[in-house]
């Protein structure tokens, strides 16, 4: 009986630590139970590039503010200048998504120098 | 003469198979999750709603149909993408969606791209009928209403042709009249000399993208509530400066607070600070 127990009990126990262990470092990806909040960064970028587009058509600032409020970021206008400068500087999105970001965060007070190209001509 | 085996092989790999299960179930269970790295399809059904009225947007910008149904598709919906959007528009109708005029705004674009794609949902029932031009409406109101007038096809168009509706001119929602209904001061030593303004609709909803000023002599600074995504949608606030008078408006919108705000010392319990203002601009 003692055999029985030992055997199965070290089994069990270092067993469960390295199930852990493997489930810790691998945990598995989030399956539609996500939050825009969890998106990756280029998909969160193409909503809030959505966001800024629809600004651009309606010029309805509160329903983009709503809307990127489901982003649950704490400083709208940082995070909105952030990403500008951050595809501005990686060239990795075309000229009108810059321009309506660059309008969409210069109307929320965050514009920056770099900025001021893409808002001179506005959005088209 | 051996001596007796204490130890079994066999129960040890038993064990350690059971072990193994159980330490992964856990962790399945009340493990990490992975943050910042989910793909659209794996959003939760009420954020693809809101994912797809982004969609819908941007495609009313642009015009770009095969954009619009590649992300439409990324979505990976077990119905076509466009009627999974009418779902949508039809589930945002149903839940209060409409309570706000950007939610009607929203949900009317929604409601035309997929119409246009010979889809049909719940939600043109749920949307208000389109209000009449006020005679006092801008000069680009009544091309807006041109825009707003196209008939609705009574086939579905051929899914290359993209319509672009860049023409429309941004349509600006129903001007909102707002006045100061709050005045208080307080004293908080971590949040000194500091002007927490909210602005609330008539049902005391937070209303974000509403424009503040602060003025102070010869100048005048603008701030925008709902910016600070922990405070909610009808916060903003302004930091002071010493020894200075400031006048708060909404501008074209609600006139001037009462008085004129000033910081200066107070104490919140031992705690030596600067006087902080609470304004809240209330829609009348």
């Amino acid at each position: 009986m003692r055999r029985f127990l030992l055997s199965l009990t070290l089994g069990l126990l270092l067993g469960a630590l390295a199930g852990v262990a493997i489930g810790w470092l691998n945990p598995p990806p989030a399956a539609r139970n996500s939050r825009l909040s969890d998106l990756a960064q280029p998909h969160r970028d193409d909503y809030t590039i959505m966001i800024a587009a629809g600004y651009a058509h309606d010029g309805d600032l509160a329903g983009a503010l709503e809307r990127l409020q489901l982003l649950e970021i704490n400083e709208l206008t940082s995070y909105l200048r952030a990403i500008t400068e951050r595809i501005i500087n990686s060239g990795s999105r075309e000229l009108d998504d810059i321009r309506m970001l660059a309008r969409l965060t210069a109307e929320l007070g965050g514009a920056t120098p770099a900025m001021l190209p893409f808002l001179a001509g506005g959005s088209s | 003469m051996p001596a007796p085996a204490t130890f079994s092989n066999w129960l040890f790999a038993l064990g350690l198979v059971i072990g193994i299960a159980l330490g992964l179930a856990f962790t399945r269970l009340s493990g990490p999750l992975q943050r910042d790295n989910a793909e659209p399809w794996q959003l939760q059904p009420e954020q693809s709603n809101h994912y797809r009225v982004a969609v819908a947007l941007e495609h009313a910008h642009s015009g770009d149909l095969t954009a619009a149904m590649e992300k439409l598709i990324s979505l990976r919906t077990a119905t076509d993408p466009l009627d999974a959007l009418a779902e949508s528009a039809c589930q945002l109708g149903s839940s209060g969606y409409l309570a706000s005029p950007s939610g009607i705004q929203a949900l009317r674009i929604v409601a035309q791209f997929y119409i246009a794609q010979g889809r049909a949902g719940c939600a043109e029932q749920l949307l208000p009928p389109v209000a009449t031009p006020k005679p006092a409406a801008r000069e680009d109101d009544s091309i807006r209403s041109i825009a707003h007038s196209t008939p609705v096809p009574t086939k579905p168009p051929l899914e290359t042709v993209a319509q672009p509706t860049r023409l429309a001119p941004p349509v600006q929602p129903a001007q909102r009249r707002f006045e100061a209904i709050s005045l208080r001061s307080f004293c908080a030593a971590d949040r000194p000399a500091v002007i927490e303004v909210s602005v609330v609709d008539y049902l005391g909803r937070g209303l974000p993208g509403q424009q503040i000023r602060a003025r102070w002599g010869a100048q005048e600074d603008f701030f925008i509530s709902g910016l600070k995504g922990d405070r909610g949608l009808a916060y903003a606030d302004f930091q002071m400066s010493a020894d200075t008078d400031y006048t708060l408006d909404m501008p074209n919108v609600a006139e001037p607070v009462g008085q004129s705000l000033r910081t200066g010392l107070c104490y919140e319990g031992n705690r030596e600070s600067l006087k902080s203002y609470r304004v809240v601009f209330a829609e009348r």
